[in-house]
Formats: structure tokens, C-alpha cells, sequence
């Protein structure tokens, strides 16, 4: 009899702990990108751009260009009550695991970001890795319904770009470490729909373009282009980049591309007077040489490099500026730096790091090797005697 | 549970089993009358058409009776060894021939196999086993000659093993050729042979085999208890003496080893193994038996090692396969679809879009096709084989796909899990893993990920407590002996594996002596 009782028992297994959990995944609507919007009266627009399977399959067949993803959207005070509406409209349960880009509209990023986030931090189907940016000029919602050309959904297309870090690219986890830590502002990428070349207003695409500042979860600004490449080099998420400067001697510009690059900041507390020294070093090739100068010899290349170390040092300190002066942010992590390495100042400083950090000097020492000039020296259509050695 | 345990239990004593001789007394004797004598036999073998009794007249007289079973015999011996002499001693009149049974093998039978009996049981048991009779008038004994002839066939590649490097021949159903097979390979005195008679009706001959100083004296001694312990009307096959001999009757993998290979059992009882020969059985049993010789093929050791290794962890990739890839795919896509890569799952989802059944009854369906595919392949004649393959091909690898009742996904699986567990070189060991392969897809399609990894611990836990005549089925993994994983995980060169499997070779546990590794230097000092 006992036997029968373990069967029994382990039989219970199989039926209390079973199938409830178990979905078909024809039954799963899978949501690739998420939209956050506000409404003028304060009510939150959820937006999901939703991938149709069926037709995603390749070779499928069927009449014209069939649709890959189509877009939700529902109003609601809380994140969740908008996120319940749409599950109402949705004939197969919503799936976010696989949800890649989360976009913010800029008029709702400018109110306030607080009451969106937090809706990421507790069901464990939410992946921390998702991206999360800024739209730039208009509705997010609005960018979810671009058409991209490659990938199967659009909010793929935008994950790869991501991937490509030539960009900056704040994931939720990054978000959240930021804005948890002491002594540094949170920022996010920053996305815009523009047209698939420049002038061209329909067919549109999207590009990365900046970063946007936030300062108590909400957005005070945006680092164009130029600017975020030196952001992203004072915070050490310089991966690879382009360098260009202009070249006095010989008159014209070089461009090169950057390999490694490293960061070192050193903050120096004298009294009342705080300072920084950035150290930047970076190592690449030479990518574009349109001066009459062979940058085969060293004397030349030396020279290139010079211009190239200016170049970096001005745009790190307009970013600098920019985000010190205008936007009296730390975004950078100042602050941290200080926590980091001198906890006990910290604990006086912390209390009026935002004004303090306003007047902090900041010197930048730019040192850069380049390991390569390409497969020329001097430009190829020059002529033998217009070149200078 | 009791009464079901009644049922398997087979009860102590057999009294219906009818016994061989049960029609006449056990102890009845040959009489001196020839004539009696043959009376005698003409009513046990009554309505046999193959028997033959030939008289032989020696002075006008019937003097002796040549009995023997025409279909277990060879004639052509029989005439020229026991009836040509008999008649052409009669012709030359020579008076000097003996009136005695046991003085005929010194006169006439010019045959090695000879023996005296006068028990009617004995007489009649070794006619049946292909001896010829030979009775004698005025003599109450019979001498017995071996002239077995029965049909058989030739060696030939065992077509359950096949290897493209090493010996082609196989066992056969005659086992004494068998025997010899395994003699030619061993050459000594010290690998013995016992024989035993099982089967109340069959009177199968068995042989055990070990060499003496290798195997555990301990192990031969259980060998032999257990299989005299079987009593059954009739033994068709070993595998009637391995469910007998089994240490875990219920356990999906084989506890005894079985194969075709003459060259398999010779290597098996190098490591101090025992096997079993069981006539008319081509396939010859080897205990003890570990879960690692049901990955082993005997090609393994005949072919470079480096591509043996190679080949075993192919072998080890697809065994996990064979058991874990249907039950994997079935759970993920039902319980944990975040665990796909956004790309996959996408094109996942679009091939399941028109498919009805939940991924479970379609792995399940599909798996189930397949094993009766298998089946209906191995039992038909070979000429109409090729069209199941074909129809099976057609119909479930593209007919349904396109009709949008199977997904092509499960299709992949269940073919690469087909596929899988045909890498398994032991065909009862393979089938053990087929079977697993259901119940793991069960719990997989109710509890997910957590339901394989029930089943994965539960497999290895059973699979670490079974025990084969003593030693442990998982051995040298669990428990643990590191020096033997040159021979499981690896296959390590010939000359660098010295020792014996320590579970069952201990007591002579070196093969070779260590530093034959063939180097240049090594060949030059040989050369001087």
C-alpha cells in the first residue's frame, strides 16, 4: 500500500506543479519594441511594435509585401493599467523577453521618467539588457511604425546598431546602476527618424544621433554628434571612433580610427579647490590624409599627431563644457571619481556636489599613438614634388 | 502491488514442465537382446521419420544395430567411418571380432568422439545430440559416436556490428564453432570452457568462458550459480540466459552484454571478463558489464586513437542528443521561450503557426512515427524495405510539414534524435536510450526545464546504483578511478594502456609493461 502512496505522492508532482505555466509559442504575441508616451492631460501612452511570425518565415509566398510587426497602442494612468488594455486587444498573451528597445518621447522624457521605470524592475520576464533611448523630436510611438529595411522587425535593426558601439548605448541596467550610484547622473542614448538619405523627407529610418542628459530622472538636454564622441571618451565607453583635425601646416585634414582607448581621471583636492586631470590615450590607424604631407616619415606622422591630440582635447572640453556649464550636470561621474577614490571628502562634498562640481577646473592631457598610416603615405594623386617630406 | 508482485515472481518448483524422458525410466538399461534393445527405441522415437535403425549381419545374423538420427547427423561419416568397416570386417571373415560393445572403437570406429553408455535416458539424449548408436548383439552396453552434421551456415560479418577496420567474422549458431572462433584468438590452456545443459526440452548447451589468473575466481562462481540456477522447458537464444542472469530485471540499459564479435568477447575476457555461448545462438553473452562498454565499438581499438577519441565524444554529444534534444526543444518553446534567441524563435513560431497540436503531442506523434518506421524497417523483407523508407520519407518529412500538421522544426529533432541514437554502437544499449527518451519527454512537455532536469538526476541516479555482477554499472566514472578514464573518456594508445579495468582485472592488473611508445631512438637501439 505505502507504494501506492508514493506514486500517489509523485503523481502529485506532475499535476500541482504542471502545465500552468505552459504557453504555446503560437499562442505568445512577441514585442519588439516598446514606445513611451505622454498625453497633454498626463496620462501615459503605451505603444508595442508586435512581430507577425507568419509572414517574418521566409519563402512563406503570399500577395505583395507582407506586413512583419504591427503596433499597439493604449492610454492609461499607470504603465500597467495601459499595459492591461493592450493585452485586452491582443488575442495572444504579450511576450516581452525578447523585447530589444524601449523608446522614450521626449516630451514625456522632459516630465519625468520615474513613474515608467519601475515597472522594469520586478517581472523577471523584463530584460535589463533591453535599450533604452530618447526619441529626439517627436512621439516614440511614431518611430515604432518606421519600416526598416533589413532585419525582421525594426526594433532588431535598432538592437544591432546598438551592438555596433558607435554609438553611446545605455541598456536599463546601465540606467539604473547611474541613477542608484552616488556621484553621477544618468543619460541615455538618443534616436530620431530622418530620412534614408540626407534632404529626403519620406522613407524614413532612424539613426542614433547624441546623448540626452537627464537630471533627476528628467531630461534637461542633448549632446549632438561630435559631442558625444568625446562623452563617450571621458566616461570610458570609447570603444572605437574616428578622429578628424585640421592640419595647419600643409593646410588640410586627416582622419584616423581609433583602436583601444583608454580613460584615467585624477581628482586632486586642494582646499576648497577641486580638480581634475583626464588622461586620455588611444591608439589607431590613419584613415584619411588629404595635406600634401607623407605621413610615412615619423617627423610628419609626429605632427599629425599633435593636431589630432588638440582636436580630441577641444572636443572632450565642449562636451565638458556643455554639460558642466549649460547643464550643470555630472553626467560624467565626476562625483564618482571622488567616491571612489577619496570617500571621506566625498562625505563633506556630497551635499553641494551640484554646485560645487560647477566650479571644478578641469585639465585634459590627450596622448595618442598612431600605429599605422595605411597602405600610403602621401596622398597617391599628388605628385612626386607637391609632396611634402 | 502485492498481487503484481505475485505475478512477476516466478514460483519455486515447475511441475508442469514435461521432461525430456519422462516416457520411460529414468534408470531403464539396454538388455542383452538386440532385438528388445531396438524395440526399445522404435517406441520412444514412435512416428519420428528421421530415425534410422541399420542392422549389420555378421554369419547370417543381425549382430549390430547402427541407430542415429538422420537430420543431426552426417552420413557420409557414417558410412565411411562406422558402417563401411563393420560390413567389409564381415566379408573378410575375420573371426577374431570381438563380441564386446566397448572393443568396437579399437576395431572399427575409426572416430574420435567415443563413448559407452547402457542407460536408455543417456542413449537417447546424445542421439539427439547428433551421436550415432552403436549396439552390439548379446551386449547390454551401446557405444555412442559423435558424428553431428547439422546444417549451418558460414562465418560472416555480424550485420548488428559491423566495422570497416577489423575481423569480419562473426559468431554462428552452431556453437562450437563458436567455441573455436574464440580459441583461435586466445591460445592457452588457461582460457576454460565449461559446459552445462539447460532446457527441459532444448537441452541447450552452454558454455562459460573465462582465463583462469584473470578473471575473479569470486564472479565465475556466481556466473555459474546463476545460470544453473534457470530452469525452463526451452533456451532458443542467450537472451533467455540474460534475463535470467540480469542483476536489475527492470532497468531500461542491459546489465549483460551482448554482441556477434568473436574479436569482443576475446578483448572482453583479456580484461577478466566471463562470457557466455549459448548453442544456437549467435550472440554471446559477456558480464560484467559497465555502462562505457555499452559506447564502446570493438573498431574503436582498431583504428588510430586519436580518431577513436574523437569518434567517442561524438558518441558522448550524441547519446545526451539521442536522450535530451526532443524533451529540450519541447520545453523551451512551451515554457521558455526567452531563452531562444529573438531570430529563432520568430522563424520557430512561424513554422508552429498552423500547426494544431501543442509541441509535446507533435514531438511525442512524431517520435512515436518514427520508432514504428524503424520497426516496420527492420521487419520487412528487404526487397519492399525501400519503400517504407520512401513513404515514411515522403509523407512525414514533406507531406505534413506542407500540410501544416507537423512543424518542420520537430521534424529536424526527431530526425537528429533518429539519427543520434543509431551512434550508439550497442544495439540493446541504444535501445535502452530510445526508451528513456519517452518518459523524458513527458516530463519535459508537463514541468519544463525542471521536469529534464528531474529526469536527468533520476537517470543518474539509477544509472549510478545498478550493479553488474558485482561491479558498478557507471565504474570508472562513479566510483571513481582515474587511471581507468584512459579507456572511457579517451581511447589512450595501445601502449600506453598498461593496466586492466581495475573492476574486473585486479587480479592481474598489468597488460603490458609500460615504455613501448614507439620513438626513432627507440628503433635505432633495437636495430644495434
Amino acid at each position: 500500500m505505502k507504494t501506492f502512496l508514493y506514486i500517489g505522492l509523485l503523481f502529485t508532482v506532475f499535476t500541482t506543479s504542471g502545465c500552468w505555466d505552459r504557453t504555446e509559442i503560437n499562442d505568445l504575441a512577441f514585442i519588439a519594441g516598446t514606445a513611451f508616451d505622454i498625453t497633454d492631460d498626463g496620462q501615459y501612452i503605451l505603444s508595442h511594435q508586435i512581430a507577425i511570425p507568419s509572414q517574418a518565415a521566409p519563402g512563406g509566398g503570399g500577395s505583395g509585401q507582407p506586413e512583419k510587426f504591427f503596433v499597439m497602442s493604449a492610454v492609461g494612468k499607470t504603465i500597467n493599467e495601459a499595459f492591461y488594455r493592450l493585452q485586452k486587444r491582443s488575442s495572444r498573451r504579450l511576450f516581452t523577453a525578447h523585447r530589444s528597445v524601449i523608446f522614450i518621447g521626449e516630451s514625456l522624457a522632459k516630465r519625468g521618467i520615474q513613474d515608467i521605470l519601475d515597472v522594469y524592475t520586478h517581472e523577471s520576464k523584463q530584460r535589463l539588457k533591453t535599450y533604452i533611448m530618447v526619441v529626439k523630436g517627436g512621439e516614440a510611438r511614431s518611430l515604432l511604425k518606421v519600416k526598416y529595411p533589413f532585419e525582421q522587425v525594426p526594433s532588431e535593426a535598432i538592437k544591432e546598431m546598438e551592438g555596433l558601439r558607435s554609438e553611446l548605448a545605455v541598456t536599463l541596467r546601465d540606467f539604473f546602476l547611474a541613477s542608484s550610484s552616488e556621484g553621477i547622473s544618468p543619460f541615455l542614448g538618443v534616436i530620431m527618424p530622418v530620412g534614408l538619405s540626407e534632404g529626403i523627407k519620406e522613407n524614413k529610418i532612424f539613426m542614433l544621433a547624441g546623448t540626452a542628459i537627464f537630471k533627476d530622472f528628467k531630461l534637461v538636454g542633448f549632446l549632438n554628434e561630435n559631442e558625444t564622441n568625446g562623452f563617450l571618451w571621458v566616461t570610458d565607453r570609447m570603444k572605437s571612433g574616428r578622429i578628424n583635425a585640421k592640419l595647419r601646416e600643409g593646410d588640410g585634414t586627416v582622419g584616423m580610427i581609433l583602436d583601444n582607448a583608454n580613460r584615467k581621471i585624477t581628482p586632486e583636492i586642494s582646499g576648497d579647490k577641486i580638480k581634475f586631470k583626464i588622461q586620455l590615450e588611444g591608439e589607431g590607424t590613419i584613415w584619411e590624409n588629404n595635406t600634401p604631407l607623407d605621413i610615412g616619415l615619423p617627423k610628419n606622422l609626429r605632427l599629425v599627431e599633435k593636431a589630432m591630440e588638440k582636436s580630441v582635447e577641444k572636443q572632450v572640453l565642449d562636451t565638458l563644457s556643455k554639460v558642466q556649464k549649460r547643464y550643470k550636470v555630472d553626467s560624467v561621474g565626476f562625483g564618482q571619481e571622488i567616491y571612489r577614490n577619496k570617500p571621506k571628502q566625498w562625505k563633506v562634498l556630497k551635499k553641494q556636489w551640484d554646485h560645487k562640481f560647477q566650479e571644478v577646473d578641469v585639465s585634459i592631457t590627450v596622448k595618442l599613438n598612431v600605429i599605422g598610416s595605411g597602405m600610403a603615405g602621401a596622398p597617391l594623386q599628388l605628385k612626386e614634388k607637391e609632396i611634402i617630406k | 502491488m502485492k498481487r503484481f508482485r505475485k505475478w512477476m515472481r516466478s514460483k519455486r518448483g515447475y511441475p508442469n514442465i514435461p521432461e525430456v524422458h519422462s516416457e520411460e525410466d529414468k534408470n531403464s538399461s539396454l538388455t542383452s537382446d538386440l532385438e528388445q534393445n531396438e524395440l526399445i527405441f522404435q517406441r520412444l522415437f514412435h512416428n519420428s521419420s528421421d530415425i534410422v535403425f541399420r542392422k549389420v549381419r555378421l554369419a547370417g545374423k543381425n549382430h549390430w544395430l547402427v541407430m542415429y538420427l538422420a537430420s543431426l547427423v552426417d552420413e557420409k561419416i557414417i558410412d565411411e567411418h562406422i558402417l563401411k568397416p563393420l560390413i567389409s570386417n564381415r566379408t573378410k571373415q575375420n573371426d577374431r571380432v570381438s563380441e564386446k560393445t566397448e572393443a568396437l572403437d579399437d576395431q572399427f570406429i575409426s572416430l574420435g568422439t567415443t563413448s559407452i553408455t547402457s542407460k536408455v535416458t543417456n542413449i537417447v539424449r546424445q542421439l539427439l545430440n547428433g551421436h550415432a548408436a552403436v549396439l552390439t548383439v548379446g551386449d547390454g552396453d551401446a557405444m555412442m559416436v559423435k558424428v553431428t552434421g547439422t546444417p549451418q551456415r558460414s562465418l560472416e560479418e555480424p550485420s548488428s556490428e559491423p566495422v570497416i577496420r577489423g575481423p569480419r567474422d562473426g559468431f554462428i549458431e552452431n556453437i562450437s564453432t563458436n567455441m573455436g572462433l574464440i580459441r583461435k584468438r586466445i591460445k592457452t590452456s588457461r582460457l576454460k570452457m565449461e559446459s552445462i545443459t539447460l532446457g527441459e526440452l532444448t537441452q541447450t548447451q552452454v558454455v562459460i568462458t573465462y582465463i583462469v589468473g584473470i578473471v575473479s575466481e569470486s564472479v565465475v562462481e556466481e556466473v555459474r550459480k546463476r545460470v544453473s540456477r534457470i530452469h525452463i522447458d526451452g533456451i532458443l537464444d542467450s537472451g533467455y540466459i540474460e534475463e535470467f542472469i540480469e542483476d536489475s530485471p527492470f532497468s531500461p540499459f542491459p546489465l549483460v552484454h551482448s554482441t556477434e564479435r568473436p574479436d569482443v568477447v576475446a578483448a572482453e575476457l583479456l580484461e577478466g571478463k566471463i562470457a557466455i555461448l549459448v548453442d544456437t545462438s549467435p550472440f554471446v553473452l559477456i558480464v560484467p558489464m559497465t555502462f562505457w562498454a555499452g559506447m564502446q565499438a570493438s573498431e574503436d581499438y582498431y583504428v588510430r586513437w586519436p580518431i577513436a577519441t574523437f569518434v567517442r565524444w561524438i558518441r558522448f554529444l550524441f547519446i545526451i542528443i539521442a536522450i535530451f534534444a526532443p524533451p529540450l526543444y519541447v520545453a523551451i518553446t512551451t515554457f521558455h521561450q526567452e531563452m531562444i534567441p529573438t531570430n529563432l524563435v520568430l522563424s520557430i513560431a512561424s513554422s508552429r503557426e498552423a500547426v494544431p497540436f501543442p509541441a509535446v503531442v507533435e514531438a511525442l506523434l512524431m517520435e512515436i512515427i518514427f520508432e514504428a518506421l524503424r520497426e516496420a524497417g527492420i521487419r520487412l523483407p528487404k526487397q519492399i524495405g525501400q519503400a517504407i523508407s520512401i513513404v515514411g520519407a515522403l509523407v512525414i518529412g514533406q507531406a505534413a510539414v506542407q500540410a501544416g500538421i507537423i512543424s518542420a522544426p520537430v521534424v529536424i529533432i526527431v530526425s537528429i534524435t533518429g539519427i543520434a541514437a543509431f551512434t550508439i554502437p550497442r544495439y540493446s544499449f541504444a535501445n535502452g536510450i530510445r526508451l528513456l527518451r519517452f518518459p523524458i519527454l513527458f516530463l519535459a512537455g508537463t514541468l519544463g526545464l525542471y521536469g529534464i532536469v528531474l529526469g536527468f538526476l533520476s537517470i543518474l541516479l539509477h544509472v549510478t546504483s545498478l550493479r553488474s555482477f558485482g561491479v558498478p554499472y557507471f565504474t570508472p566514472v562513479a566510483p571513481l578511478t582515474i587511471s581507468n578514464l584512459k579507456d572511457v573518456i579517451l581511447r589512450v594508445p595501445v601502449w600506453a594502456k598498461t593496466r586492466r579495468p581495475q573492476a574486473t582485472g585486479s587480479n592481474n592488473p598489468f597488460r603490458e609493461p609500460a615504455g613501448q611508445k614507439p620513438s626513432p631512438s627507440q628503433g635505432k637501439r633495437s636495430s644495434e
